[in-house]
This record gives structure tokens, C-alpha cells and sequence, in this order.
């Protein structure tokens, strides 16, 4: 049984408070201090003496192997906040035991619009790794692990030759979770599915006194880990978890450190990159019609495009799109993709009084998903007008 | 906040101010409503009151005030001549406190009340006569605070009615606050002892949503008395700002006070005469029908206990844009909540609302949602919870 660690880094460019009346005020939509300053904090706390940990881990144990996918948006803010947390990214891949995964370069929904949108925003992202840390990605991973047969034939045609999915029961139907799968309709796409149960173990349950398994040791979860039949079991989850999502103070870190010998210690264990796992015969092809993802109880897109508002300004930022790539201006269009990023949708989420509420209160950045769907709106009609004064269209109104 | 059933009706004596439909404020609103759902509880009220009726009735509650006998309606004319006070105009040496030293004599003095349960004061008209009358019963006083003098006279507050708002708050067992904000003022400037403090917000009725008046004409919305503290300044400021790019919408001034002509003048000196209609005073149904054929309500209020013109508008619909120090925003998250000097702020949170419907709906229903899930019966209950903690202290039996 072989374990794979995938760990998920990134930072979205959130927005400056951008009024109407800042239409056409040619203020920048992002408030750039405020996110370098929310960086520097998640460095302190959770980026510099987790990737610490995981160095002397790789250091100590040669058997253990680790998966990043790191977003372009992060890249972007480490590089001018803690520019050190990337070169710790580099001195592990240097350890030749660390997968990189290539996504969109801005975390985005660009697989919800039309070409050439997402196959250019995975060609910036594998660019981006290739020069900053050297790396060709073989294994592909959607914004928030969605998944799809479409996703599994785009892929195909990009020369991937694996994905990541959610290990969910709707679609396994019966399958076990722990196996290699390829995709139904392009059978050169091997699958990696998320164990959700131990992944949510540590990624939401670890620091949470009401759970009847806390605290957590690594040695207990290493025999949960040890006790699971099948082939691979993928622990894929927020790099953040580690430090930021849960404090230091509730040992996360700690249990990082302990989790490589703890794991040594059982028999049939073992550690595998993605790159690593996705080699070898499936045990069945999957076919998932619909798009699938890692959040919430439904495991749907949900959390970015489940209400009006969400729906309402992804279709307006969609119609934008047109404009914006006829303008072929780069600031413009970069403008475009940062608004792209998927957190906006999720800020915009409307709680009802399910167990996800508190999950998407932690992560906004707003008051409320009206401040959000407001905000991004005044952005976004910004934007389009930039569009339109750069293409000499009268603007109406 | 507990809600303990009473095992037997209460006879409550509410020492009051007005009394629907002769109000211009919140105070004759809450009156009226919590008494209405109390007497629904099955408890008696006496209602003291300075002025003359009428009275809308409401069964279980009698009505008690100088110079008339005991009514359930009442038309008689007051026997206290009030004066102007200073909100309307009245400076603090005016006869209005000699008038209200009356009502509190009269309060005092009041006999054939039968067997009473509690004595509960509303604001700091009537404390003095309350605790003369709850001493001499040798029952326990409540105090409920809708506002504080402070507050009121923005930084100016009349001496004469501090001292009364402290008679109440010391006397009373238990002090009621409209909401957690003014809870703290209330420990912090009257040192009130914090373990007699509970906090009640208002509420609104259920009304039926009525179909706007005319879906393509669009109305911005201000409904309140035109006092300093109501901050209606910042609104007119913020029309301003956005009245030239939205020359389909109307800016609604509804209401009176001593503001009127400064703000009417202030609507002409910032260009936007033509964009801004003031209405004067109000009836309820006129406000629903306003609320029906409005996009937007703003509450800009400098200081607002409470605020319960918002809570009325969130549950007709009506997205709804707060300052932050109001009560009500205590209660909400389907308002947007803006700092009251920032008339830039108010200005684009209204375009926002007029710009983007779909923004304009969601909000409209998360208010609507959020301002009736707890209506009045809640808080007579809550009411009645505080009763029975204030006998129990005192070791009575409910």
C-alpha cells in the first residue's frame, strides 16, 4: 500500500475594496500590500516551518515521497512577500522525490469557459514550473479537483497521463477508492482518487476537540493508514492545512514531523509521488458525466456557482471574456484572469445552516457574499469598460 | 436569553409614553406591539401614559392618564399641556420638564390598580413616578432602554434627563436593552451593574409584501425623524454623488424635525433639488406603500440604538444599507453596513443596489428572512422571561 501526499499551495490576488464610484478611476482592482501582508502571515506561520518539515522528513527517510501543485497566483505574491518560502519549494523537488502537478495558472474556472482559455492557462502554469523550479508535470489537477469526462479528454489532448479526482461514492459506484483507474473516455488518463475519510482526517477534523478520535497521534493514523486495504491511498489536501488552517498550537506540525516514522513503522506501507503512481495497469476505467469536486457535502461546483449571485457574475464574467481577448491587450486580459480565480465565486457563497457554513465564513475575505458579489461586479463592469474604450466602442449609460 | 413560561397571568403595570396611533417615534411602536403580544400570553397590562388618547385598543390592555378614568380607547383631552422638548425644538429650561415632572407625580400617586406583578418603564419619562410606584406596590421595577440621552443629544445632553435615565436604571432589577451596544453604554456610563443587564432587540410584524407601485419608476428610500443624530446629511450627500448617473431614481426624505429646513436647503445647495423629495410625516400605511415601490432603504443614523425603520424595510423586501454603530445591524447580515460618515461609501452601496438585481433580490429576501424570523411574540416571551427573573430576585412567585 502505497501512500500519496499531495499538498495543494495557493494564494488568490484578492480584491481592493473597488467602489461604483471608483468606475473609471483607473484604480488597480487588487489591493496588492494587503495580500503580500496576508502572505507573510501564512509564511510565518504555516509555509516556512511546514516546508522545513517536510525537508528533514525527505532528509531522514528516503523512502518519503511528496506531491505539491503550486498556483501561478502564489508564485506571483511569494515572490514579492517571502521569496525563501520558494526556494524551500526547490530544495525539496531538488531531493528528486517530489512530484510537481501542473493546474491553471490562476486557480480558475477557465474550464468553465469557452477555448482556448484553459489550455492557455495550463501552457502558463507548466511554463511557469519549468522556469522557476525546472519541472515537467506529467499528472494534471483541476481548480478544487473538479473532474470530469471532458476534463479527462482536455488531458488526453494535453499529453497528461494522470489526473486527480475526488474518491467520492457517487461515482465509484462500488469501486474502492484505493485503486489506479483510467478515465472512460481517454484510457491513457490513469486516475488518483482522494480518500476523503483520512484526508479529512487530518485536513478538517484533526484540531477539532468534539471529534471522538482527538487527539490525533501520528501512530494512531499511521495504523488507520496501515488498515486500509487496496494499492493507494491519496491523502490530497490544502498545504495550509498545516499550520494555517489549524494553528501550531493544535501539534499539526508536530504530526507532520512524526508521520514518515510513524508510517515506517507499519508493515505494508509505503510512500509514492503521483508521477509514481499512476504507473502501472488500472484496476477499471470511471466515467463521471458531470463535473465533479472536492467541496462540500454535494461534491459539486456548488460553492462557486450554487446560487444566483455566483451564477450571475460567473455569466457576466464569461460575457466579459469576449470583449477582453478582442482587445488582445495583456494587462487587460491578465486583469481578466485574476477575476477568473475561483475564490471570488466562493466568497460569494449564501450559508444556509449546513455543516459547510463555517468552512466558507473561514475562507472569505468579506463581510458577507453580498460585499463580495458587489465588489467583484464594480470590478468586472470596470474591466469591461476598459475593454470597450481600448476596441473605441461607445460606451452606453 | 431564557424564556420561562409564566404559571400564571401577570398583571403588568407599563409606564409608558405614547401610544399608537399618536407616536412619532419607536418607542409608542414597541409599546403597542409588545403589549399586544403579551395580553396574547394571557397577562394584563395597565398602560400609563401622559397624553390623551386615542388609543388603538387592544384587548387586555387598559389605559391609564391624567385628568381622564381608566379606558380601553380614550379620546379625553390630556390633562398635561406638553411643550415642545428639544427634539422639537424646545431648549432645556422649556416647561416640557415641568410637564413630565406632572406625569411622574401623577405616576406616584396612582391608586386602584388591583394586584400588580411588575412595574415596567419604558425610557427615563416616567422613572421617577415608577419607582415611587413599584416601592409603594413593593413590587419589583423593570427598565427598558431605547435610547440614552447621550445618544439623543449627541454629545449635549440635558442634565435633568441623565439624572432621570439613572433613577430608573438603579432602581430596576432588571434593565432591558435594545441591543448589545447599547447594553455596554449602559454599564459604561450609568455603571449599571452588568448582571442585571439583558438585551431584547425589536422586532417587526409579518406584513403582507405588497406589489411595487411601479416597477420602472425606482425609488431610494430614507424613513425616520430629520434630527442631527439620524445622519440624513450623509444620505442627502451621497445622492449627490450618483443622482446625475441614475436620473430615473428619486431620493424619498419621509419624515419630520427640526432638520427639515436645514436639509431641504442642503438637498438645493448640493445641486440635487430635483432628485430628492421630502414627504413630511408619514402614516403606517403610507410607509408600506413607499416600502412596496422602493429599490433601496438607507439608515445613515449617527447613533441608533435600535433602528427598527430598517428591520421594517428588510421584512417588506427592501434591500437595506446601515450604518455600522446601529443596533440593528446587530440582527442582520443581509444588510450592507457602512461607516455613517462615509457619504462615498453610502453613495456607491446604493448604486450597487440599483445597478445589479440580482444583488438587489438576494438581499432583498436574506432581509426579509432575517427580519421575521423572530417576530414579537419571541420577544414578549423574552419579556416575560426577564419578569420572572425580576420577581424571583426579588422572591416573589410568579
Amino acid at each position: 500500500m502505497k501512500i500519496v501526499l499531495y499538498l495543494h499551495m495557493h494564494q488568490p490576488w484578492r480584491l481592493a475594496r473597488f467602489r461604483y464610484l471608483d468606475l473609471g478611476s483607473g484604480r488597480s482592482y487588487f489591493d496588492i500590500e494587503r495580500n503580500l501582508a496576508i502572505f507573510r502571515g501564512i509564511a510565518e506561520r504555516c509555509y516556512r516551518p511546514a516546508l522545513d518539515r517536510l525537508l528533514h522528513a525527505l532528509e531522514t527517510h528516503e523512502e518519503f515521497r511528496l506531491s505539491l501543485s503550486i498556483t501561478g497566483t502564489f508564485v506571483e505574491q511569494a515572490k514579492l512577500a517571502a521569496p525563501d518560502v520558494l526556494d524551500k519549494v526547490r530544495a525539496l523537488v531538488a531531493t528528486g522525490r517530489v512530484s510537481l502537478l501542473a493546474e491553471t495558472y490562476y486557480h480558475s474556472l477557465a474550464f468553465l469557459v469557452p477555448p482556448p482559455e484553459l489550455s492557455e492557462e495550463v501552457r502558463m502554469h507548466r511554463d511557469m514550473l519549468r522556469a522557476e523550479f525546472g519541472v515537467e508535470t506529467k499528472v494534471l489537477r483541476m481548480t478544487e479537483l473538479a473532474y470530469s469526462d471532458d476534463l479527462a479528454r482536455f488531458a488526453e489532448s494535453e499529453r497528461f497521463g494522470g489526473m486527480l479526482a475526488e474518491g467520492w461514492e457517487g461515482m465509484l459506484r462500488g469501486h474502492p477508492p484505493t485503486y489506479r483507474y483510467c478515465a472512460a473516455p481517454a484510457p491513457t488518463v490513469m486516475l488518483l482518487l482522494r480518500h476523503y475519510p483520512l484526508s479529512d482526517d487530518v485536513g478538517f477534523r484533526f484540531s477539532s476537540r468534539e471529534w471522538n478520535e482527538y487527539p490525533l497521534t501520528a501512530e494512531k493514523y499511521a495504523r488507520w493508514l496501515g488498515g486500509t486495504p487496496g494499492e493507494l491511498i491519496g491523502l490530497f489536501m490544502d498545504f495550509e492545512t498545516f499550520g494555517e488552517h489549524h494553528h501550531a498550537s493544535t501539534g499539526i506540525l508536530e504530526f507532520l514531523s512524526a508521520l514518515p516514522e510513524a508510517v515506517r513503522r507499519e508493515p505494508h506501507l509505503g510512500w509514492a509521488t503521483v508521477e509514481e503512481a499512476i504507473r502501472g495497469p488500472p484496476r477499471d476505467t470511471l466515467s463521471v458525466p458531470y463535473t465533479m469536486s472536492w467541496a462540500d457535502q454535494n461534491r459539486d461546483l456548488g460553492a462557486w456557482l450554487g446560487n444566483d449571485l455566483q451564477r450571475s457574475a460567473f455569466e457576466a464574467v464569461k460575457k466579459v471574456g469576449i470583449v477582453v481577448r478582442e482587445t488582445r491587450d495583456p494587462a487587460i486580459l491578465t486583469d481578466w484572469r485574476k477575476l477568473l480565480t475561483s475564490d471570488h465565486f466562493y466568497y460569494m457563497y449564501v450559508s444556509g445552516h449546513g455543516a459547510d457554513q463555517g468552512v466558507h465564513q473561514y475562507f472569505s475575505s468579506y463581510d458577507s457574499p453580498y460585499d463580495a458579489y458587489a465588489n467583484y461586479m464594480n470590478a468586472l463592469s470596470d474591466l469591461r469598460r476598459r475593454a470597450l474604450e481600448k476596441l473605441g466602442v461607445p460606451i452606453l449609460k | 436569553m431564557r424564556t420561562v413560561a409564566a404559571s400564571r397571568p401577570l398583571h403588568i403595570v407599563m409606564v409608558g409614553w405614547e401610544w399608537p396611533p399618536n407616536h412619532t417615534g419607536g418607542l409608542g411602536v414597541h409599546s403597542f406591539e409588545i403589549s399586544k403580544e403579551l395580553t396574547r400570553l394571557g397577562h394584563r397590562i395597565t398602560f400609563l401614559t401622559p397624553f390623551g388618547g386615542p388609543f388603538t385598543p387592544v384587548e387586555g390592555v387598559t389605559f391609564r392618564f391624567p385628568g381622564g378614568p381608566p379606558a380601553t380607547t380614550g379620546t379625553t383631552p390630556p390633562a398635561i399641556d406638553f411643550p415642545p422638548a428639544y427634539w422639537a425644538g424646545g431648549t432645556p429650561d422649556s416647561p416640557f420638564m415641568d410637564a413630565t415632572d406632572g406625569y411622574n407625580v401623577w405616576i406616584s400617586l396612582l391608586e386602584g390598580l388591583g394586584p400588580v406583578d411588575v412595574v415596567h418603564v419604558h425610557d427615563w419619562f416616567g422613572t421617577v413616578g415608577a419607582r415611587a410606584l413599584a416601592q409603594r406596590l413593593d413590587v419589583p421595577l423593570v427598565m427598558s432602554v431605547h435610547s440614552t440621552e447621550y445618544d439623543r443629544s449627541l454629545g449635549h445632553p440635558w442634565q435633568h434627563i441623565l439624572d432621570r435615565e439613572q433613577v430608573g436604571i438603579d432602581a430596576a432589577t432588571r434593565v432591558i436593552a435594545v441591543s448589545r451596544h447599547l447594553r455596554q453604554q449602559i454599564i459604561d456610563r450609568y455603571h449599571a451593574d452588568p448582571g442585571k443587564m439583558r438585551v431584547i432587540y425589536n422586532a417587526v410584524r409579518p406584513s403582507a409584501r405588497l406589489e411595487r407601485i411601479d416597477p420602472a419608476k425606482r425609488v431610494v428610500l430614507y424613513v425616520g425623524r430629520l434630527a442631527v443624530m439620524k445622519g440624513v446629511d450623509t444620505y442627502l450627500r451621497a445622492a449627490a454623488r450618483i443622482a446625475a448617473k441614475f436620473p430615473d431614481v428619486l431620493f424619498v426624505v419621509a419624515g419630520e424635525g427640526p432638520e427639515y429646513n436645514h436639509l431641504v436647503r442642503l438637498a438645493a445647495g448640493l445641486g440635487v433639488g430635483d432628485h430628492v423629495m421630502f414627504l413630511g410625516k408619514v402614516t403606517e400605511e403610507e410607509r408600506d406603500l413607499l416600502l412596496a415601490g422602493s429599490s433601496v432603504f438607507v439608515l445613515p443614523s449617527v447613533v441608533e440604538p435600535f433602528g427598527i425603520a430598517a428591520l421594517e424595510a428588510m421584512a417588506a423586501g427592501v434591500p437595506t444599507i446601515l450604518s455600522k454603530t446601529s443596533g440593528v445591524a446587530e440582527v442582520t447580515s443581509g444588510a450592507f453596513t457602512v461607516d455613517f460618515w462615509d457619504a462615498d461609501e453610502f453613495a456607491s452601496r446604493i448604486a450597487e443596489l440599483l445597478e445589479y438585481p440580482t444583488l438587489r433580490a438576494a438581499m432583498g429576501e436574506q432581509g426579509r428572512w432575517e427580519a421575521l424570523r423572530e417576530g414579537w411574540p419571541e420577544r414578549a416571551r423574552e419579556t416575560v422571561g426577564v419578569y420572572l427573573e425580576a420577581m424571583a430576585a426579588r422572591g416573589r412567585q410568579p
